[in-house]
């Protein structure tokens, strides 16, 4: 009796898997045998960026136009949304992307048995040098750099020069301090609430980017250095303490909750602060609030590192493009040849500056074309050479932001003080480096 | 009674889903936990690590405290504030429909949604006002763990006390008039109604509310990420959050997977404690 029990229900959970299974397994044939393409090459993109997404899609329309025998699927997921985490359950489904984006050196490690190399394509010849850093391993270029970024502190022209300050005699800490000092004098004149505006709820802004300014000399500017490194030992650490303690003196108050809409919709783009620590992502943010302030009233300097040579502006690379070496070599090929299009050809690289209004990571463009100013000062930085690495991208995993970025919030609420700061993120970099 | 094919057959769709969403996958995350998964592939089997690394994290023991105080303060709230609208809204006034539909509203309103809302409250009405009257307890909200602490606690007792009241109107809409009445005759003033009469027959209620209530404060997780975000250093960071950006911010999936396997066991011993211990106490009628 028991048994029988047993076996009905048996036999009833197989006939609804087998039928499930059935089920899946026709929806599966109708997609793949779908006809008429089938002698296409098909090539699916899961990219993160949404800003450029319209954009991107009408560019590959091209494409396709161009070369009738490829069809090219995109797939965004990012903005709020977790790239990182949607890319591992697109893998988890077995419907794997041809192209995807990998962030840097943590992710060539993870992804490294998924990643093709891509060092025979044109476009690896033409990147800027040092771009490819954060994404060759074992002389393997294995992605290529979206664009290249870049931040510092982002000032409003009119308040300076209203406050009869000049940006370009702010060359270190103390003609910093200086005009800080200056222009928190001239508040109320000025029509300012503070002078800095400093997001301590964005753990990205202090724990990657400012953070980033300090560690950058000490890893010699190479992301891998940052990245292999056992210690970090902060020898920069006092100039860290020296600006962060100037943003939080001088800032709309409290910085701890303070976030990146309130600092640049609400404060910077409404003239209400005149420096902020940004980058030049921001500039369609600014444009979308006062269009006459982000297109003629901003400037964009390096932040000074105290010790350090002169001041440099931290340029990288954010994002970068992996080709997925699971799929055919036929799929492969053409992935690598729409990458090499997209940025080593005339089409592509008006796309490129005017379309998607990237900094480009690779030679031979027209920079004149570069329209927004603070794109053009990242370019025009990186075209001197005054720049310095992204080593951000080698911290160890989530250090930056949940570590150092929240030992920074911390700081700033008075809970801890600098040294106690240093000695608990050093001892996390070392534990996660020898786990 | 004798099960045959046909009660399988009904019941399987059900209990392939249940197999498919909550049983394969429970399963699954134990596994994973004592294993050193990223997320990709498994490497290999590491035991008991993960749970070990678990009481020298300090993150974790500190958003578990929060979460259990987090709770205990809002469960409190809730059911009192519940309890109190159900009161209200079975008196006899007129605005009696008005009351229920506006009172029930707040959770209506996504989690999300809701803690951008109250971010806004927080940080712009309240420190308007507190500007405006040179309060300085109503400035900078959101800012400190202690006022990040009340900021959850008045959003979740907003949002759930509609909820729970109309749990507390079933209820009390349940008790018949004629023991009121004798009551009313035998000279009861309206506390020792309330204490005597209504209270102990609304127990079931309680039941139902305080298991609502513990397993929504427990695994809360979009109001934490909208209101606060964990912020200022995580100390408002629940452990539902601090799973999360284990998980998908550090990357860390089997450890993170350790500390969800720890949290289930919790909230399930919790939970059915607390079921156990209501149910003794509940009278029937």
């Amino acid at each position: 009796m028991k048994q029988r029990k047993w076996k009905s229900g048996l036999l009833a959970l197989s006939i609804v898997g087998a039928m499930s299974l059935a089920a899946c397994g026709n929806a599966g044939d109708s997609s793949s045998g779908g006809g008429k393409d089938g002698d296409k090459t098909v090539v699916d993109v899961f990219q993160f960026k949404v800003e450029f997404k319209d954009q991107f899609e009408k560019v590959a329309e091209q494409y396709e136009k161009e070369n009738k025998d490829v069809d090219i699927n995109i797939t965004t997921v990012g903005g709020g949304e977790d790239y990182g985490a949607a890319l591992r359950s697109k893998f988890a489904s077995g419907n794997e992307p041809a192209i995807y984006n990998i962030g840097g050196p943590q992710d060539v490690e993870d992804w490294n048995d998924k990643l093709a190399d891509l060092s025979d394509t044109k476009a690896a010849g033409a990147a800027l040098e040092g771009t490819l850093a954060g994404a060759t391993k074992d002389s393997k270029v294995l992605g290529l750099p979206y664009n290249q970024e870049g931040y510092g502190f982002i000032y409003n022209k009119a308040i300076f020069e209203k406050a009869g300050i000049d940006p370009a005699s702010i060359k270190d800490y103390a003609s910093l301090e200086k005009a800080a000092k200056d222009l928190d004098a001239k508040k109320d004149e000025l029509g300012i609430e503070a002078v800095f505006a400093l997001p301590g709820k964005e753990t990205w802004v202090t724990g990657l980017h400012l953070s980033n300014t300090f560690l950058a000399p000490e890893f010699d500017n190479d992301v891998m250095k940052a990245y292999d490194a056992k210690d970090v030992t902060f020898k920069y650490g006092d100039a860290f303490k020296q600006i962060l303690d100037l943003q939080n003196k001088y800032s709309v108050a409290p910085t701890v909750s303070l976030d990146y809409s309130k600092q640049m919709e609400e404060l910077f783009s409404n003239s209400k602060v005149a420096i902020v620590q940004q980058g030049n992502w921001v500039y369609s943010t600014i444009a979308g609030i006062d269009e006459e302030l982000a297109n003629n009233n901003i400037g964009l300097m390096p932040i000074p590192v105290e010790g350090y040579a002169d001041a440099k502006l931290p340029v990288g690379v954010p994002m970068y493009w992996g080709v997925n070496s699971n799929k055919d070599e036929k799929v492969v090929e053409a992935s690598k040849e729409f990458i090499d299009w997209l940025y080593t050809s005339d089409a592509g690289k008006t796309a490129v500056i005017e379309d998607f209004k990237f900094v480009p990571a690779y030679e031979g463009y027209d920079s004149s074309k570069i329209s927004d100013p603070l794109s053009k000062a990242v370019y025009d930085y990186s075209e001197k050479g005054e720049t310095i690495g992204w080593v951000f991208m080698g911290y160890p995993t989530d250090w930056g932001q949940n570590k150092l970025g929240v030992e920074i919030q911390k700081y700033l609420s008075g809970k801890t003080t600098w040294d106690k700061l240093e000695k608990s993120v050093e001892k996390s970099w070392n534990a996660d480096r020898n786990k | 009674m004798k099960k045959g094919l046909w009660y399988w057959a009904f019941i399987a769709p059900a209990l392939f889903a249940l197999v498919a969403v909550v049983v394969a996958p429970l399963l699954l995350g134990v596994y994973y936990s004592f294993t050193n998964w990223n997320g990709i592939e498994v490497k290999e089997f590491v035991g008991f690590d993960n749970y070990l690394k678990l009481f020298d994290d300090e993150e974790f023991i500190q958003s578990l405290k929060f979460t259990v105080l987090f709770a205990v303060v809002s469960i409190f709230l809730i059911n009192f504030f519940g309890l109190g609208l159900a009161m209200l809204v079975t008196a006899k006034l007129k605005t009696n429909k008005l009351l229920r539909t506006i009172f029930f509203m707040p959770n209506l309103i996504g989690g999300l949604i809701l803690g951008f809302i109250w971010q806004f409250i927080f940080t712009k009405a309240f420190d308007g006002i507190g500007q405006a009257f040179g309060i300085e307890s109503l400035q900078g909200w959101l800012s400190t763990t202690t006022t990040g602490f009340w900021g959850m606690v008045i959003l979740m007792s907003w949002q759930m006390s509609g909820y729970i009241m109309v749990i507390y109107i079933a209820y009390l809409e349940g008790i018949s008039p004629e023991l009121i009445e004798a009551a009313d005759m035998d000279g009861a003033n309206g506390w020792q109604k309330f204490h005597s009469i209504i209270f102990p027959l609304v127990a079931p209620a309680f039941t139902v509310s305080m298991f609502l209530t513990l397993s929504n404060t427990f695994k809360l997780y979009d109001q934490n990420l909208s209101l606060t975000g964990g912020g200022p250093y995580n100390s408002t960071q629940m452990v539902a959050m601090n799973i999360f950006n284990t998980a998908y911010k550090q990357l860390d999936m089997s450890y993170a997977q350790a500390k969800a396997v720890i949290f289930f066991l919790i909230v399930a011993v919790i939970s059915l404690l607390q079921v156990y211990w209501n149910k003794k106490r509940e009278v029937e009628m």
